[in-house]
């Protein structure tokens, strides 16, 4: 297993939002975790990168406990994550924003970004930024626009770019197509699909479209209020009563 | 960078280079008195735009270059001029590494521009009772270093020379300040300044960048003080005080900090300010409260940035955006 997580509580002041939590992903399987709004998604992935700390439980990355530390380093162990709200470097060019994860890989894993005094990426950085916007559907033309004015759904495929640069293990995504429009959601499902097909890279995702869970997802867990309420495949999810009750709903197309 | 804003600089450059021939002697020493203003500027900027801390207190380390290179060329140490000012450069550093060990830990905001101030307007007071340092009215009549370089001699006392010795040294701090900020590690410091917890995501250490940003920013305001003492021959507790540490921001914000060169334009700015009203007291300080106030209501990206918006609006996209 590549990730065990045991007892996660976490409170917000006084606000207790995860009741332990526990969850085994193994290497490169798609891991999904669904629930409804509030339920504790993104304050679990907060926990899982190191931007929050719980107030009880452990997190373990290849046997390893990880629990204390902080969100650099855990980044640099192989996780790799997107936020629900993209986060991109807003007044950098898209090249500037993917070469700044390039670098910062090299930084930390033996690789050289060149001398300091090195007014522009190494050739190989360059080549490795561009590989990768032009793989994620960037034309060459738009990268050197300003990720500020980058439509939402572009933002959220250039934070994609921005996370992949650093060639995580694991990949967290909050909600990777939350508010795009439905081509860009195809679109993304579409390169997750790749990405997992050509790479065997380890994922853990929340997703509110059900559709792409049942797409790409091996295994999922449902969260409600803080509490695991189901787990496992897909289909015996789907199936679970308690679930159909407080999640899918009866009417779901897919039930 | 647009066009507007290249030609203003290049500009500025050859006025720079041909003072001598074209000013009398007060503006040119005041053209010298400016470039060293300007890589103070920059070094604070570097801290500003680049890694997204304020220094209230920045002068502190101008002062401690400014200082240590007044002391040494007062009692005429042996050492060779290029030297002192590394020497200068390594204890701004160091004093910078300093605080930024102490005080980054606990803060990075507001409280930290905050203490800044206060350890800044604390070595003010230290001065004060040091008679190595020459109390308040600090040290005057320093003298002029001849510099051996083995194939030539730079000596500072003969004005022209002078003047290009400073020249020559502020353009070598600007270049390398501007090699570290448009470099990897430059970048990495805007990742920390625009989103410090997406920086973190990307395996970015935010604390560490910014230690490195802060001692390097030290190093070079200390450069810049080390400059000043030859050149003013006289430093007081003045370019330690709270307004040698606000002089920084002041250029930031006329000339625009987003821009590496803002710093630049708006030192111009302040020096030509401060020029024009020599005659009147007190004239300076309002106007450059109203240019500033100015600035902030009109165009807040500064005068670059108010550039690079004209420059759009008529049509023309600024090819790599912010410069
Ligand atoms: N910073 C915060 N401070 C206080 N309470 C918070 C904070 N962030 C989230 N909460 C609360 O914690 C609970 C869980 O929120 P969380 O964002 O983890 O849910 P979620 O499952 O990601 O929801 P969504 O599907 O809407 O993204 C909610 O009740 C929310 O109001
Ligand atoms: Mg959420």
């Amino acid at each position: 297993m590549i990730l065990d997580v045991q007892g996660i509580e976490m409170s917000y002041g006084a606000l207790k939002v995860l009741h332990g939590i526990d969850l085994v992903v193994e290497k490169s399987e798609t891991f999904a975790i669904i629930g409804p709004n509030g339920a504790g998604k993104t304050t679990l992935f907060k926990v899982l990168t190191g931007e929050a700390m719980p107030t009880a439980g452990t997190i373990r990355h290849n046997g390893q406990d990880i629990t204390k530390l902080p969100a650099h380093q855990r980044a640099r162990r192989g996780f790799g994550r997107t936020f629900q709200v993209a986060r991109v470097f807003n007044e950098l060019d898209l090249r500037t924003n993917v070469v700044i994860s390039i670098e910062s890989r090299l930084r930390y894993s033996g690789g050289n970004p060149g001398p300091w005094w090195r007014w522009k990426p190494s050739r190989d950085v360059q080549a490795e930024a561009d590989e990768i916007l032009d793989r994620f559907g960037f034309p060459r033309r738009r990268w050197n626009d300003e990720a500020g004015y980058l439509s939402h759904g572009d933002r959220k495929r250039l934070e994609f770019c921005v996370a992949l640069a650093t060639k995580p293990e694991v990949l967290m995504l909050d909600e990777p197509t939350a508010g795009m429009s439905p081509s860009d959601r195809k679109e993304m499902t579409h390169l997750l699909a790749r990405l997992k097909a050509e790479t065997g890279i380890t994922i853990l995702m929340t997703e509110h479209d059900m559709d792409i869970i049942f797409e790409l997802a091996d295994r999922l867990m449902v969260l409600n209020f803080g509490e695991v309420i189901a787990m496992g495949a897909p289909g015996a999810v789907r199936d679970n009563p308690t679930v159909r009750k407080v999640y899918l709903g009866q009417d779901h197309q897919h039930a | 960078m647009n066009r507007a804003a290249q030609a203003a600089l290049l500009l500025f450059l050859l006025l720079f280079l041909f003072a001598p021939f074209l000013v009398n002697p007060g503006l040119v020493f005041l053209a010298g008195f400016a470039m060293i203003q300007i890589v103070f500027a920059l070094s604070w900027n570097l801290l500003f735009s680049y890694a997204g801390l304020i220094s209230f207190g920045h002068a502190a380390f101008f002062g401690i270059g400014a200082y240590i290179s007044a002391v040494a060329l007062r009692d005429g140490y042996e050492i060779h001029f290029v030297l002192l000012i590394l020497v200068c450069a390594a204890f701004g550093a160091l004093a910078a590494l300093l605080v930024a060990l102490v005080v980054l830990r606990r803060a990075s905001g507001v409280q930290f521009a905050v203490l800044t101030l206060a350890l800044s307007q604390l070595i003010v007071v230290l001065i004060g009772y040091s008679s190595l340092l020459g109390h308040d009215e600090g040290i005057a009549a320093i003298p002029r270093p001849a510099i051996d370089f083995g194939l030539f001699t730079v000596d500072m006392n003969q004005p022209l020379t002078s003047y290009y010795f400073v020249l020559a040294v502020c353009l070598l701090a600007v270049g390398l300040m501007w090699l570290l900020a448009k470099g990897h590690v430059g970048r990495a410091m805007r990742a920390v300044r625009i989103d410090a917890e997406r920086a973190a995501f990307v395996g970015i250490d935010v604390w560490r960048v910014r230690v490195i940003a802060f001692t390097i920013s030290g190093a070079f305001a200390a450069v810049a003080g080390a400059m000043l003492a030859p050149w003013s021959q006289i430093i007081t507790p003045d370019y330690v005080n709270w307004l040698q540490s606000a002089q920084p921001l002041f250029a930031a914000l006329l000339g625009g900090a987003g821009f590496f060169w803002g710093p630049v334009v708006g030192v111009i700015g302040l020096s030509g300010i401060n020029y024009l009203t020599r005659t009147f007291a007190g004239l300076s300080e309002v106007l450059v409260g109203a240019s500033l106030i100015l600035v902030v209501l009109v165009a807040p990206q500064g005068i670059l940035g108010a550039l690079k918006q004209l420059a759009r609006r008529r049509g023309g996209r600024t090819p790599g955006g912010h410069a």
